[in-house]
């Protein structure tokens, strides 16, 4: 299953004035899109506010024919279990416990009878990506390491969208552009919808379409192919 | 019929439905939290992140569980044993005074000056029909710390149920030793006048006694005690032994049975005078009913293996001549049947003279004491519970913040509340339960400790023991603040989980 986003009239207030606002935007199911901007710049405002995160947000967030902002809390809680996964800059893994139970740990607030075959997946995604199997607790792990577990817990629930927070901020080169190969393989694969805040441009190459935001508005929306984009899943300029 | 029903359960059964009623909020709590998830694994790992905290809580829930369980233990092992020492005393007979006093002399052996009760009382006490042993007591003497205690054979047997190694005392320097008492049968030994730092230690050095016996062990401070006959304490003392000269002079075996004057002449209040008139012949008759009697005390026996030994010119026991009783500080009434003691106690007690009373309720009332003192060092301790309780949950509340950011990502990636409420919770019930279980084995532990101290200091056989009152203690703390531990569990949902993933 692979969902599309249709962004109208969103606005995330902060305590100064906006700190988001959006008029537009559409994306089609299965892209992979890059967020860029300088610090401060809204972001992860804005991948919070598509989370369902941000509980002021106002405005349409259409996830396929789900309208987000209009669910209540305990109903974005379940959308985002069942659809969107996350990758965080600095891992928020258990340092305590091992690969597994940290990739596998949605399965511990799903129903029983989906437990084992996530934790499966989980494990398949480990072995995948190259990780050790044991009970070693991921405080050992390196970053790169790390990281992988992060992206195999996102993708372990089989979320059809990957929501990732400058994923590879924490890595040294070598790892980071390890780290992106496997992103970018396993989000294709499945045929999901990816998009991911990041500095590094070795990433967001990579990506179909990279946004850029300044001030909490959206000034550009390009491809890195194909120059900036127009028609279907086109980016209306914030405040235009 | 629901309270027949509940008369009819055993009562081990009423105890443990007691007990799980007492959990049944931290069940229906748990139960409601974790219903349909598996959050061990994480609750295991926010354990171990502060595991040092963590302990330290335990410590703290442990230590004051384990005071009030203590508290509530002791106080039941010192009332048990004070109610075991004074088993065998169904009812003590004194002059007026203080029951409280007479008790703790009599029952506990606590040197304590009180008056003494007459001869004629005494007599009076010992010839009635339902009065099975009447034991005078005499103290003042002592061996190396261990009371030197005069009374009568009968009392011995009756005190120990009989099981003594070696034998009674067949003369007046003869002595039966308690269980503890750190002597051997064959030892002599020389009694000190008073007791502790100033007893005469050459006040009786003309007096010695030679230990023929030794009482099982019988958890009551008489395990300390050197009984003697009271016939030696009152000559060690230089007074009357309790028996006429001339019936010394004349003494016979038969002279010895205590129940001679009531089956001779029915309670005849003269009887005493008889004595003087034709003590011998008198006794005799007696005797020979004595012997058909079911109730004769095997004292009389004894008294005839006494005179096989060549002791006969030493009237040992009962009956003694009111004329020549120095007065004893307590009689130790054995009826009969219960039933009679109530008859005795109204009997005995008369204004001026004496004073009859059950030791069982003099205790009762001093445990009443000891229950309020219970109960206000119970609250105490609930209050260092309560403040403990406080101080863990507040600290969880402070280690909350400190898993913000994981407990934002959880509900990032989906975790319900009920989730995120039920890993903090387990965290804090984790806590609680290690500490309470924790507590109780250092209440229980405490408790054997210190029984051990008591039942050394004061002689009483106090066990420590887990009972239900303790463990519906722990139930009703584990409980209350499993529910408390409900607010640090909403206290980490109340921060916006974009926030908590910023911070």
């Amino acid at each position: 299953m692979t969902l599309p986003l249709s962004i109208r009239d969103l606005s995330v207030p902060g305590a100064d004035g906006p700190l988001l606002t959006l008029p537009a935007l559409d994306l089609p199911a299965g892209a992979l899109v890059g967020l860029r901007g300088p610090s401060g710049a809204g972001k992860t405002t804005f991948l919070h506010a598509i989370a369902g995160l941000r509980e002021r947000a106002t405005g349409t967030v259409l996830w396929g024919d789900i309208d987000l902002l209009a669910c209540g809390a305990e109903a974005r809680t379940r959308f985002r279990a069942r659809h969107i996964g996350m990758i965080f800059q600095d891992f928020l893994l258990f340092d305590e416990l091992g690969a597994l139970p940290n990739a596998s740990l949605t399965a511990m607030f799903r129903p029983r009878a989906e437990r084992r075959a996530l934790e499966r997946r989980a494990q398949g995604l480990l072995d995948g990506l190259g990780l050790p199997r044991g009970d070693r607790a991921v405080a050992s792990f390196s970053g790169g390491e790390r990281q992988r577990v992060g992206i195999a817990r996102a993708l372990a629930a089989d979320a059809p969208v990957l929501l990732a927070d400058e994923p590879t901020a924490s890595l040294h080169r070598a790892a980071a552009e390890a780290l992106i190969e496997d992103l970018v393989r396993l989000t294709r694969e499945a045929g999901r919808t990816m998009i991911a805040v990041s500095h590094d441009e070795a990433l967001l190459a990579r990506m179909d379409r990279v946004l850029t935001i300044e001030g909490g508005t959206l000034i550009a929306d390009t491809s890195p192919d194909t120059g900036p984009v127009t028609g279907t899943g086109k980016m209306t300029e914030a405040g235009a | 019929m629901i309270r027949d029903l509940w008369d009819g359960l055993p009562l081990w059964s009423q105890d443990l439905s007691s007990v799980l009623a007492c959990l049944l909020p931290l069940l229906v709590v748990g139960l409601w939290l974790l219903r349909g998830f598996a959050p061990w694994p994480l609750v295991r790992a926010m354990l171990l992140r502060f595991r040092w905290t963590n302990a330290l809580f335990v410590g703290l829930i442990a230590v004051s569980v384990g005071m009030g369980i203590g508290l509530i233990a002791q106080e039941r092992g010192l009332r048990q044993g004070s109610a075991r020492a004074a088993d065998k005393f169904d009812l003590v007979v004194s002059a007026p005074g203080s029951e409280m006093t007479i008790l703790l002399a009599s029952v506990f052996l606590q040197p304590s000056d009180v008056p003494l009760l007459d001869g004629e009382t005494y007599d009076r006490i010992a010839r009635t029909e339902t009065v099975e042993i009447a034991a005078p007591l005499a103290y003042g003497d002592s061996y190396n710390g261990a009371p030197v205690v005069g009374t009568i054979a009968d009392f011995v047997t009756y005190l120990s149920d009989d099981r003594i190694e070696g034998r009674r005392w067949q003369a007046h320097d003869e002595a039966v030793i308690g269980a503890r008492v750190d002597l051997a049968v064959g030892d002599s030994f020389t009694p000190a006048h008073g007791h502790g730092a100033t007893a005469e230690e050459d006040a009786h050095d003309h007096s010695h006694f030679e230990v023929v016996g030794r009482l099982a062990l019988t958890g009551t401070p008489w395990d300390r005690a050197i009984l003697v006959p009271v016939e030696a304490v009152w000559e060690v003392h230089g007074l009357s032994n309790g028996h006429a000269p001339e019936r010394q002079a004349d003494h016979d075996p038969a002279e010895a049975h205590p129940g001679e004057h009531d089956h001779e002449d029915g309670h005849d209040p003269d009887h005493a005078q008889g004595h003087d008139e034709d003590p011998a012949g008198d006794h005799r008759d007696a005797a020979t009913q004595d012997h058909e009697d079911a109730r004769d005390p095997p004292e009389d026996h004894d008294h005839d293996d006494r005179h096989g030994d060549d002791h006969g010119a030493e009237p040992l026991g009962p009956p003694f001549d009111p004329a020549y009783f120095p007065g004893t500080p307590a009689v130790v009434v054995k009826a009969e049947a219960l039933w009679a003691n109530y008859a005795l106690r109204d009997e005995f007690t008369e204004a001026g003279r004496s004073m009859a009373f059950f030791p069982a309720t003099v205790l009762t009332q001093l445990y009443a004491v000891m229950g309020d003192v219970r109960q206000a060092m119970s609250i105490l301790s609930a209050v260092t519970q309560v403040l403990v309780a406080a101080a863990v949950l507040t600290g969880l509340m402070i280690l909350g913040r400190l898993f913000r950011r994981q407990i934002a990502m959880l509900r990032a990636l989906g975790a319900p509340r009920r989730f995120v409420m039920a890993v903090v919770w387990s965290q804090a019930s984790a806590l609680l339960i290690a500490g309470t279980l924790l507590g109780v084995v250092l209440g229980v532990g405490a408790t054997a400790g210190l029984s051990q101290i008591l039942s050394a200091r004061t002689d009483m056989l106090i066990r420590a023991s887990l009972g239900w009152d303790e463990i519906r203690l722990a139930a009703i703390f584990l409980s209350v603040t499993s529910v408390l531990s409900l607010l640090p569990a909403l206290s980490v949902l109340r921060a916006p989980i974009s926030d908590g993933l910023r911070s």
